[in-house]
């Protein structure tokens, strides 16, 4: 693995992360719209990994910052798809172009 | 080229792909298994750095419980093989430029950075180590961030029940 | 070591202990009764915010991942004070709720979330202090799970929320390329201006603009803050927002520091942007939640101008004008509370001659709007004085012109409420609302406040006090 240049990682994680944008402006089901949203904290995780393994290899930072943003994104999906749900049950669709009681 | 730095390209090949099809792809359960096999994918990249802790957290936490929940969430709201609507034009036009922009502006800069890469072995990072280090005290140590965490989970807990349980009426 | 860590976290520590407290007294069924279970509550707020006066001393804790000062506890004691009178004026709403103690529970832990965010010496703990202060008031702006606004607003906001995260972490991760460790302390030290550095910062700039609500980050916040319940509306719009703005001081002065040059136009630039579109929606509305919602967007823009001083002075006006920002809306968001509690009125044409029918409200709303608008006698007008006085040492005059043609346009904007109230003939007339107690009592704190801080040079000379000793 030592033959792969840290360049490499950094331009799958940046494409994913720009992927995550562009569907999290494109998407109109909430639910796709939290999976762009899960594609950006990967690629971030994968940055956090990459830096952490090739440039500061003496300590444990980005490892435990990957951490901790995966306990976070656990949490907030569940909370999301909670209130997703909720809407669901009142709107009786997760599309945001449909889901607009409020206008100017 | 060892035969694991093919395997990198192969795999970081695959996840760009299968993350581009979740994306793109109209259908919405495909979606979801699509993000599944990226998300599997970036797994395999750990394994490939050596982060098995990672990797498997990665499985168990994202695959094993994040896509499920997503999954169930889908089941819940759609009927299987509901196709998605097309996304607005005015939208796909603002969202591929910016993210195009923003891409060649972000890559431009790695290019331009020299990253003074390191080759020493490091210190170890398994999950004994990884372990020790969170529930430290004194050298460093993560517990004050570990303590916060849990309090965020209460709490994402307390709002989880807050919403999904019916208030009973008298 | 243990009890200096407990004397030192005395914030976190009470507020984690009322959190504990509030899960034994649902499990007992206190909460069946909510009058007495919000007469428990009350007492508990009152004394976390008398106890936040004890003097503490300056410390680390963590190796650097917690650390206090005066200037911070300052914050933290605003933080609660406005804690404090939310939960006064909305004790009627929550009762009504249902689930006192599960609102409480949401609430104390978004409180906690700001206390380790202000307290944060690291990136890492930043981070999670800004989610565990976000996370909850997704479930709180999503409370009401009968009404269709709230869900949709509790989806907005936690969509909103989770991408611009997103967005942060991808500018921190950078950052930690650029720096090799999250410190504060090691931050200032290795950070100098590369361009993975600046493009770090474009990031994180970003996504606090999205938790602040500036234009061009500013989509989710008017249908958040129309949709939500209304005492949720007012914790969003002064204590969180509050909140984020400190420990952006914070960020830009210390850890960003040596970036100056780079972020003083982008900070100019978000400025002007956000004061123009906010005053300029503002004034179209009808809901005044909504109408509250554009005015916040263009406060917080005028805050940025203060910002853009980058001095001392910098962070006494921010904080000065943060306070009276927080008294004038609480008094606002408590009277729109009151009568929408009351008759379901939130429109300003359902205000026309509030005057005739609740003169003592319409008075108060007044007295809070002209403070927002910086009129004279009002406190709000040295704030906004403090806050240009400040920008002028950034020498962008542009800006301050800017700033000042805002000021005329939100005059403009905030009489037109006036107006309705005062002079317009009203359709139908508004019934007499019945006055709770805790609710006058919170209006009458902050008319006091409003006029009382701006006349008392105190209180700004002990934040220059404690700011200039760090």
């Amino acid at each position: 693995m030592e033959q792969v240049p840290l360049a490499h990682l950094l331009i799958l994680s940046s494409a994913l992360f720009f992927l995550g944008i562009y569907g999290f402006f494109t998407r109109r089901n909430m639910i796709t719209m939290l999976m762009s949203v899960e594609l950006i904290l990967n690629s971030v995780n994968i940055n956090f990994i990459a830096f952490n393994k090739y440039l500061f290899p003496n300590q444990l930072e980005g490892i435990f910052f990957t951490l901790f943003i995966i306990a976070v994104a656990a949490a907030e999906v569940s909370l999301a798809i909670a209130i997703i749900i909720n809407l669901f049950r009142k709107f009786n669709t997760v599309d945001v172009e449909e889901v607009d009681t409020m206008k100017f | 080229m060892s035969a694991s730095t093919i395997i990198f390209y192969i795999v970081s090949a695959l996840v760009l792909v299968f993350g581009a099809m979740s994306v793109f792809t109209r259908k919405i359960f495909r979606a979801a298994i699509y993000l599944l096999f990226s998300l599997i994918g970036i797994a395999g990249i750990y394994i490939l750095m050596n982060m098995d802790f990672i990797a498997a957290l990665q499985v168990l936490i994202y695959v094993g419980g994040i896509i499920v929940l997503i999954i169930f969430s889908i089941f819940l709201t759609h009927q299987a093989g509901d196709k998605l609507p097309k996304p607005l034009f005015k939208r796909i036009v603002a969202g591929a430029s910016m993210a195009a922009f923003g891409l060649i502006v972000v890559l431009g800069v790695f290019y331009k950075t020299a990253f003074k890469v390191t080759t020493e072995a490091g210190i170890d990072h398994s999950a004994r180590s990884i372990g020790r280090q969170m529930l430290d005290y004194h050298h460093h140590g993560y517990v004050y961030p570990f303590e916060i965490v849990s309090f965020l989970l209460l709490a994402a807990l307390v709002g989880c029940i807050v919403i999904a349980v019916k208030i009973q009426k008298k | 070591m243990i009890n200096e860590s407990i004397i030192i976290m005395r914030f976190e520590w009470l507020i984690s202990l009322m959190i504990v407290v509030l899960f034994i007294l649902n499990l007992m069924g206190v909460d069946k009764k909510p009058e007495r279970f919000m007469n428990i509550v009350n007492v508990m707020l009152i004394i976390n915010f008398v106890a936040g006066f004890i003097p503490i001393k300056d410390g680390y804790l963590f190796q650097g991942f917690y650390h206090t000062t005066a200037l911070i506890v300052l914050e933290k004691n605003i933080l609660n004070l406005g804690l404090l009178l939310i939960a006064f004026s909305a004790k009627q709403w929550i009762i009504e709720s249902k689930r006192p103690a599960e609102f409480f529970m949401l609430m104390f832990s978004s409180v906690l979330g700001m206390y380790v965010m202000l307290s944060s010496g690291h990136i890492l703990v930043l981070y999670l202090g800004l989610e565990l202060s976000s996370l909850p008031l997704a479930a709180l702006a999503a409370f009401n799970t009968d009404s269709r606004k709230s869900s949709e607003a509790g989806v907005k906001y936690i969509l909103s929320s989770a991408f611009s995260t997103g967005i942060t972490l991808f500018g921190i991760s950078l950052l930690y390329g650029a720096v090799g460790n999250l410190g504060f302390d090691a931050i200032i030290q290795h950070i100098h201006e590369d361009a993975l550095t600046l493009t770090a910062f474009v990031f994180i700039l970003a996504g606090f603009s999205f938790k602040m609500s500036i234009v061009p980050f500013h989509m989710w916040t008017a249908d958040v803050f129309e949709g939500a319940p209304t005492p949720v509306t007012n914790y969003l719009a002064v204590v969180s927002k509050g909140s984020v703005i400190f420990i952006f001081i914070t960020v830009l002065y210390t850890v960003f520091g040596k970036l100056e040059n780079a972020w003083l136009l982008a900070i100019s630039v978000l400025s002007v942007m956000s004061m123009t579109v906010g005053n300029i929606f503002a004034l179209r509305q009808q809901n005044l939640k909504r109408f509250l919602a554009f005015s916040s967007i263009a406060q917080v823009g005028f805050v940025l101008v203060g910002i853009a001083g980058a001095s001392n002075m910098g962070t006494d006006s921010v904080v000065y004008f943060l306070v009276i920002y927080l008294l004038s809306n609480i008094a606002l968001f408590s009277i729109v509370e009151a009568i929408s509690d009351e008759t379901g009125k939130v429109t300003i044409s359902d205000y026309k001659g509030l005057y005739k029918s609740n003169p003592f409200y319409a008075i108060i709303f007044t007295v809070a709007l002209f403070s927002l608008a910086g009129v004279p006698p009002t406190a709000g007008f040295f704030g906004k004085l403090f806050l240009l006085t400040s920008g002028m040492g950034s020498g962008m005059y542009v800006l301050l012109g800017f700033a000042t043609i805002n000021l005329v346009l939100s005059l403009y904007t905030y009489l037109r409420v006036v107006k309705a109230m005062f002079i317009d003939k009203e359709e139908e007339r508004m019934p007499i609302i019945k006055k709770s107690l805790l609710t006058n009592f919170v209006l009458a704190v902050c008319l006091i406040g409003i006029i009382v801080l701006g006349f008392a040079g105190v209180f700004y000379q002990y934040i220059d006090s404690i700011s200039s000793q760090l």
